[in-house]
Order: C-alpha cells, then sequence, then structure tokens
C-alpha cells in the first residue's frame, strides 16, 4: 500500500524485513524483488508523486565550480519514480571489461564479474521497458539491417552494440499500482530518512530516523536497511548519521563520498563519409518490439586493454549547436529555443559563450532559411516524441551532407579526489547539505584522445571515411559542459578491501551486518554506459541475495545478524 | 474399470470440442458432444446429440443415460445462468449423479492481488460475471441436494482454437490496434492453455467429493504473463511487428468510440447472413479493465488436487501462433463459440 507519511503518529516505531531508502528505479525494482520473494518491506520516500518544491530544495547544496558540474538539486527528482521522471531512457549493460581490474585504470575491478550480473539484465530491461535484452544489432535486427556505415569494417572498432531506449518510463507512474499491491510492501511518501542510528558497537543498524516537512518524527527498525537514495544522497545520508561513528556510517576509511564519477561527454572532430548518404546509418532502428535503438562505435575490448584505454562510445552527431556556422535550421531553432527546455536537457544548448546579436540573427537567419526542414522537423517532434506514448529519443537530423561530429561519452577514471563532502549548512530537516567536488583528469582526456585515434586511423584505413579532431581543443570540447549530467557514480564504491571501498560484492556496507547500498553509489567504476539500466540489475541482485539471506535467518533478532 | 458416459453440453465450442477428443482417447469415459444449435460437430466416432440447454424436459430426458455432465455452455446471460438452473433441475431428476461446471474467474469481479477460491463473489462487473455467479448458486444448490459438482474458473484460455485470445487478439495486434499499453495492460493474463483446462476438468470428472461439498478450482498457469508481455510475444510470434506503444486515449476511442458501431454493424450482418470475417473486431470496453486489473489467480489448488500439468507459457504461446497463422485461410468461427465473453 501507499501511504503519506504524516498519517504515521509521531513517535511511532515501525517494524519491516527490509527498510527500503529512496523510491526511485534502484528502490523500485528491489522493493518489488523483495514483495516476490516473501518479505516485508518498508519503502520511504521522501517526495509524492509529483514534484514539490519543498521537497526538492531539500536536495540543494554546494559544487566546487559550476563549470564542472551542476547544482546538486539538478538532474535530481526527490519523488516517487526519483530522477526516472525526467530522464530520457538511454538503456545499455555494462561491458565484461568493465568488471575486470585493469591496470591502466586506478582502482577498477568489481568483486563481481558481467556473468554474476547477466541473469538480472533481462528483468532489468523489462522494467526500463527497453524491449528484449538484445544489444547487439546483428542479433536484435538480423542481418537485412544496413551497415552503420556501409563498407566500414574494423576488427579495432565495434560498430554492431546498441543502446536501447525506455519509453522512458517514469518508475513512479508505471509501478505505482504495482507497489500499492505488492504483498507486505508499504510505501511511505513524504518520508525523508534523516539518520541511520547504529547500535553502539557500530556493527548493525538500530534504527533509521525519519522526518517529514509537516513535523510528524518516527523510527523504522527494520531487519536489513538499504539505502537506494541515489549516487548523492546515499554518501550524504552515510556521512551525516555520525551519533556512532563520527567519521559517518561505513567510513573508517575515509571512503565515502570519495571516487565520485560522473561520465566525459562531448561532441568532437568531423567524420566524413564518402558516397551517398545512404551508406550511414546515424539515426534510430525500430527493434521488432518497437523499441528505439541506436548503434555507436566503440574500440574493441582487446584494443582497449593493448593501448590502456578507458571505455568509450562514439555516435554520429550534429555540429555543435550553438555555432551558427553549421547552417541548419532545427539546431537554430533549438538554440534559439533554449531558454523554454528545462535546466537538464537544454544545459548543452548553452555554452557559457557570450551571445551577441548578431549570434542571434545568424541563428535566426537559419531557421529563416531552411523553412522545410524546421517544419518537418516541428511536425515529426510533435507526433513521434510530444504526442507519443514511446518517445522518439533525441533529435536526429536529417543526413544531406555525410558529415557528422562524434559525440563521445566515455569512463572517466576512478580518483580520491573526486568527491562530496557535508557543508555546515543544514537543509529545512536539520540535514548537513552536500558540497560536490567533482574532477576529471588528465587520464581520461588523454583516453578519449587514444579511443579517438584509434578512429581516425580505422577510418583512413577503410577507406570508406575519413576523422579528424583538434587535438589542441579537445579538452575544451570534451569538456564545456562539465560533468555529463545525472550520472551519479561510485560514492560508496563496491570492492573486497574495506580501506578501498565501502561495500562487499553483496552490497552490504563492510563495517555493519544489516546495511545494504543499492544503486550506482556503489559501481567502483562507470563503463561507457549509462547507469540505470546496470543499477536496476544489481537492484534485482540484491533482491535475491537479501530474501536468501533474510529466510535463512529468519529468527535472527534485529542486530543478531554480526 | 467403471466406464463413465459423459455428456459435455457446448461440445462443439472452443473447450467443449477439445474436450470430446481428450475423452474419447481416454479408457475410462465415453463422451458425447451436445449442443443446441447444431449436430455435426466435427468428432469423428463421437456420438452427438442436439440439446436445448434450456429446455428441462430435453435435458432431463438426454442426461438419463449419463453418469456426468459438463457444462461448457457459453452464450448470453440467460444461456448461462437460466441454462445452469436447468441442467441442476433436470440432473436432479435423473441417476447423473455429477457435474463439472466451467465457470469463470470473473466470478471475482473488481478484486486485485492474488486471488484464492475462497475469495467472495462480485458480480459487480457487468452481466457475463453476474451469470456466472448465478450459475455458480445453482451448482451450490446441487451440491446441497446431493449431487456431485465440481466447479473449475479458467482464467483466460489461449492455445489452439481460442478465438477470444488469441484470434482477435491477434486480428488487432496486426491491424496496430493492440500492442505494448502500458500501465493499461500491466495486469495478468491469467492464462491458461485448453489442453490444461481439459486436463482439469477430466480429473474434476474422477474428483472424490464428499457429499454436500462443492469443490472450486482456479485454472491459470503459474507462468502466465502480464497482459503487455503477452501481446509483445505474440505479435513477435505472428510477425506483427513493430509493436506499438498504445496509451490510453487510443484504447478509449477504440473501445468507446470505434467499439459501439463495429459490433452494431457486426449484428447487422450476421442478420442479414452476411459473414462478419472481414469486419474489424470491436473491442469491449470490459476488456480494457481487464487488461489493467492486478487480478493473480492462485492456482496452487488445481495444480495439488486435480493434478495439473501446467503447459509452459512458451508452449502454449507456440501453439496458439502456429493455429493463428494456420488457420488464416480459413473462415473466422463466431466469437459466440467460446467460452468467456467479457
Amino acid at each position: 500500500m501507499i501511504l503519506d507519511a504524516n498519517s504515521i503518529q509521531n513517535g511511532t516505531e515501525l517494524h519491516a524485513d527490509v527498510c527500503v531508502v529512496g523510491g526511485g528505479p534502484a528502490g523500485i525494482a528491489l522493493t518489488l524483488s523483495l514483495s516476490e520473494r516473501g518479505l516485508s518491506v518498508l519503502m520511504l520516500e521522501s517526495g509524492q508523486l509529483e514534484e514539490d518544491k519543498k521537497t526538492q530544495s531539500l536536495y540543494e547544496g554546494e559544487v566546487a565550480d559550476e563549470r564542472l558540474h551542476s547544482p546538486p538539486d539538478k538532474y535530481r527528482q526527490r519523488r516517487l519514480g526519483g530522477s526516472s521522471a525526467i530522464w530520457g531512457g538511454r538503456c545499455m549493460p555494462f561491458d565484461p571489461i568493465d568488471f575486470e581490474t585493469r591496470s591502466h585504470v586506478p582502482h577498477s575491478g568489481w568483486p563481481l564479474s558481467y556473468d554474476d550480473l547477466l541473469p538480472y539484465y533481462p528483468q532489468a530491461n523489462a522494467l526500463a521497458e527497453a524491449g528484449r535484452f538484445s544489444y547487439d544489432a546483428g542479433e536484435a535486427f538480423g542481418p537485412q539491417l544496413e551497415p552503420l556505415i556501409r563498407g566500414f569494417d574494423s576488427p579495432r572498432v565495434r560498430t554492431s552494440g546498441l543502446e536501447r531506449f525506455s519509453c522512458p518510463t517514469h518508475f513512479g507512474t508505471r509501478y505505482a499500482k504495482r507497489l500499492q499491491l505488492a504483498p507486505g510492501v508499504q510505501v511511505l511518501l513524504g518520508a525523508n530518512c534523516t539518520a541511520v542510528r547504529l547500535q553502539a558497537d557500530g556493527q548493525a543498524v538500530r534504527s533509521l530516523e525519519v522526518a517529514t516537512l509537516a513535523g510528524t518524527r518516527f523510527v523504522v527498525t527494520p531487519r536489513a536497511a538499504v539505502l537506494a537514495a541515489g549516487g548523492l544522497e546515499t554518501a550524504r545520508l552515510l556521512l551525516a548519521s555520525r551519533d556512532v561513528t563520527p567519521a559517518g556510517v561505513g567510513n573508517f576509511h575515509d571512503v565515502v563520498g570519495r571516487y565520485y564519477m560522473c561520465h566525459i561527454a562531448g561532441n568532437v572532430g568531423m567524420l566524413t563519409v564518402q558516397g551517398p548518404t545512404r551508406n550511414v546509418r546515424h539515426g534510430y532502428e525500430v527493434a521488432p518490439e518497437g523499441i528505439y535503438c541506436r548503434r555507436r562505435l566503440s574500440v574493441t575490448a582487446t584494443e582497449q586493454r593493448r593501448l590502456g584505454l578507458a571505455n568509450a562510445v562514439a555516435r554520429l552527431h550534429f555540429p555543435r549547436i550553438t555555432d551558427p556556422a553549421h547552417r541548419n535550421g532545427v539546431l537554430s531553432g533549438l538554440f534559439l529555443a533554449r531558454r523554454l527546455i528545462s535546466y537538464e536537457y537544454g544545459k548543452r544548448l548553452n555554452d557559457g559563450n557570450a551571445t551577441s546579436p548578431g549570434h542571434y540573427a545568424r541563428h535566426l537567419f537559419n531557421v529563416v532559411a531552411d523553412p522545410m526542414d524546421t517544419t518537418a522537423f516541428l511536425g515529426h517532434w510533435l507526433l513521434r516524441r510530444s504526442l507519443a506514448e514511446r518517445k522518439f529519443p533525441s533529435v536526429i537530423l536529417r543526413n544531406r551532407t555525410n558529415r557528422f561530429s562524434l559525440e563521445v561519452h566515455g569512463e572517466q577514471m576512478p580518483q580520491a579526489g573526486s568527491r562530496v563532502t557535508l557543508t555546515d549548512k543544514v537543509d529545512a530537516l536539520g540535514m548537513p547539505q552536500l558540497r560536490v567536488d567533482w574532477r576529471y583528469s588528465q587520464a581520461d582526456i588523454d583516453s578519449v584522445r587514444g579511443t579517438l585515434d584509434v578512429l581516425v586511423q580505422e577510418f583512413a584505413q577503410s577507406g570508406v571515411a575519413s576523422f579528424d579532431y583538434n587535438r589542441d581543443t579537445l579538452e575544451e570540447d570534451i569538456m564545456r559542459f562539465g560533468a555529463y549530467g545525472g550520472h551519479h557514480i561510485g560514492t560508496a564504491r563496491m570492492g573486497r578491501d574495506p580501506r578501498t571501498s565501502v561495500v562487499d560484492a553483496d552490497c552490504r556496507v563492510h563495517s555493519v551486518c544489516n546495511l545494504f547500498v543499492a544503486g550506482s553509489a556503489v559501481f567502483p567504476t562507470s563503463s561507457q554506459a549509462n547507469p540505470t539500466l546496470t543499477l536496476i540489475a544489481m537492484s534485482l541482485r540484491l533482491g535475491e541475495h537479501l530474501a536468501r539471506r533474510l529466510h535463512a535467518e529468519h529468527a535472527a533478532p534485529v542486530g543478531a545478524c554480526a | 474399470m467403471r466406464i463413465l458416459r459423459v455428456l459435455v453440453l457446448g461440445g462443439s465450442g472452443h473447450i467443449g470440442s477439445q474436450l470430446v477428443e481428450a475423452l474419447k482417447s481416454t479408457p475410462w469415459a465415453v463422451p458425447v458432444s451436445a449442443s443446441r444449435s447444431t449436430v455435426g460437430t466435427g468428432h469423428a466416432n463421437v456420438e452427438t446429440m442436439r440439446v436445448d440447454s434450456r429446455d428441462v424436459q430435453a435435458l432431463t430426458s438426454a442426461l438419463e443415460d449419463f453418469d456426468a455432465v459438463v457444462n461448457c455452455v457459453a452464450g448470453d446471460a440467460r444461456s448461462i445462468s437460466e441454462g445452469a438452473r436447468v441442467l441442476v433441475q433436470a440432473a436432479l431428476g435423473t441417476q447423473c449423479r455429477r457435474i463439472v461446471h466451467l465457470s469463470t474467474m470473473s466470478v471475482y469481479g473488481p478484486v486485485e492481488g492474488l486471488v484464492r477460491e475462497d475469495t467472495a463473489l462480485n458480480p459487480s462487473l457487468g452481466w457475463y460475471g453476474q451469470a456466472k455467479c448465478d450459475a455458480e448458486k445453482h451448482m451450490r444448490e446441487f451440491a446441497r441436494r446431493g449431487g456431485e459438482v465440481v466447479v473449475l474458473r479458467p482464467g483466460c484460455v489461449f492455445g489452439p482454437g481460442s478465438e477470444l485470445w488469441v484470434g482477435r487478439v491477434g486480428r488487432w495486434l496486426q491491424t496496430g490496434r493492440l500492442g505494448d499499453l502500458g500501465v493499461a495492460g500491466d495486469g495478468w493474463s491469467n492464462l491458461v492453455h485448453v489442453d490444461d483446462v481439459c486436463q482439469a476438468l477430466m480429473a474434476a470428472l474422477q474428483l472424490p467429493v464428499r457429499p454436500g461439498d462443492m469443490p472450486v478450482f482456479n485454472l491459470a498457469a503459474p507462468d502466465s504473463p502480464r497482459w503487455n508481455d503477452y501481446f509483445v510475444d505474440l505479435a513477435l510470434a505472428l510477425q506483427a511487428t513493430l509493436v506499438p506503444r498504445i496509451g490510453p486515449r487510443q484504447l478509449r476511442l477504440d473501445a468507446l468510440l470505434a467499439g459501439p458501431p463495429l459490433k452494431v454493424m457486426q449484428l447487422a450482418f450476421k442478420r442479414l447472413g452476411r459473414p462478419t470475417s472481414g469486419l474489424p473486431d470491436p473491442m469491449p470496453p470490459g476488456l480494457l479493465r481487464l487488461w489493467a486489473q492486478h487480478i493473480h489467480l492462485d492456482a496452487t489448488q488445481a495444480a495439488q488436487k486435480l493434478r495439473v500439468t501446467w503447459t509452459p507459457y512458451a508452449v502454449g504461446l507456440q501453439s496458439s501462433a502456429d493455429w493463428f497463422v494456420g488457420k488464416k485461410a480459413e473462415r473466422t468461427p463466431p466469437l459466440d463459440k467460446a467460452i468467456c465473453i467479457p
């Protein structure tokens, strides 16, 4: 059932097998999984179904450099469904190499393998409404699918990797009824977990403190607690719970909040394909089950290992929107309309450069000079995106010149100095706010450069295309908009060694026997892939683990797990 | 071994006809197929008879030589409810001591969640659920008056021959009127293969029943998926691609706006004696409710006491798709031959 937390009497102590903090994709997937396995679950969700300004402002905090990272209340939604209320829906699994310990990627290596996670991906894909778990174009579409670039066949560069797109599914509205009906599940809306209280010995969760903005306060004493509050908020909650362990829960070795990663992303270079435009399939294909899919370029795992590259993909993209030199009416129209677009989707339409009246005039000229394309685009957008149930994922322009920029999305090397910490300022519930100090390294840029160099060589080798980019401006091109928004990774990283990680392979906080973390906070490395699909798969895996464990310990009282 | 003579009412329908075939191959039963409208049911080496199940005298005389009767009668509310009353009355006047009655999950009404057989009946969902609840009441009266009765409540019966859950669904998928419905198709399908229903009916004929009892069994395969999964799977199996995502607005327009005129056309064609197979199938508004209803039948009792071994979903899906593709060239049988009309 779903209740408002204000309906709980002040001072009440609630019990459940598992208390899940956070009702985003991770929390919802986990809760449904636990319910199916016969456990009682109490889900604490700070928000309601709709966005609420006061609740959203609980996310406010600081960033060390606004040019590098968005304010903490952006790209996150504090409501049932979490940030899936605004996500773009891009899904793809991590690659097997992401789980490996790679000498060229410091602090890499997961305590589990791709094969350990593989069984959970198909269900994760289904929950995300991204169709079949099939991420190879040949497998998903068969041999009749035209190649990404006709004639380009490289042993070093893969072109058949797919990304699939969710509707994008808002997990709150999509799964509210399942949560409402799930046996043993109680969802409390407006319930903010403000502290994790440990037993005196610090080895088990005693209770979770809960507060509502209306002033109701109560506690939950679960057999196991799972923090599924997102990559930033989970770290905040751990760090802010300092009564028994002064450095914060699970933070004996000062790892919580460190190794914070996003993705390195930007538009670079110019790919020119020979021959007619039909030689290139740069846009979306639709899989038989109706799912938008798109192919990407990636350097093979073997080559990544050989050349010491981090993982990355590149998509065929249009020129930089902000520069009117592209002479494209659609892109200029988007630029001119950027103030009407939400912060999250408009961010990459504003590169921070001063916009002169002449600049505006050139964009306006592009729109006026290109009325047919602009009108066709608007019609397509209205029908296929605004009014469609399954939305066309992004702007794709008609290929008229066989020239593309490459949109790079790359893994970031984990580094301890990239971190989130608490500030002295508190929110309306007395919780210390976050300060985000996201950093990238020269190694990140060098790795993207290495990937692009492979593409340069392989396209030149193929004879069907050429790719060129400016090595001198690469860092500027990649960092123009700072960290890729919304991917909050690594703040409670997983590992075998408690000195360099926060949770173990079962997502359990090393030092606390019944405290777990679900979500991208546990990822020790970030992959090339967007994190949502993998964090759902990880949550399903955690659900299975918790059920096995709690059923086995059924008679054990709270805290006896140590 | 005692040979049972079994009268199958509704023997020319989807389930009835397959039950007759299944009974025919057993050493312990001799089936006779009975139906109202036609004598020829296509069964080789099976006795058939024409019986109006609402005529108590005709039914009493038909039941004289039988040990058991299986009630697979479909049709309008009167056929279902009045037919059950007449059947009970007729059986009480003969030596036929056992009725196996095919009911439906619709008797549970709008309830959601896991539903066991002891869940209260709720006839609020329309004429069909009401008629089926009434029919069960008559069956209970039969048990109270010394008869033996077993009631089966199947979910949605698919597999070869299922016009309702394969035929028309396939046509809706092929014409883009159905696909992935999102929240509107998140209900459990409670699909059960027609072979499994026949299995359960045959086990029910032999189930020991204590005097006064009326054993009831839900029938739904434990691995039956949610409606969206079934629609997408069937569409892929039929190559009815690309599967569209259909919003609630389009569904409502189809059911509420296009539905009534299509239904009127269907009736008019029937009255004029013209085939209706070329007409688009109207989408009954009740289906929109059903597809979104999170009712999950618990069929544990059927597995335990009737020893039903469920056809795996993938096998049922494939056999359904094969039947759909195979019958394409054939004339579509009318829907009123089917068992469940929500």
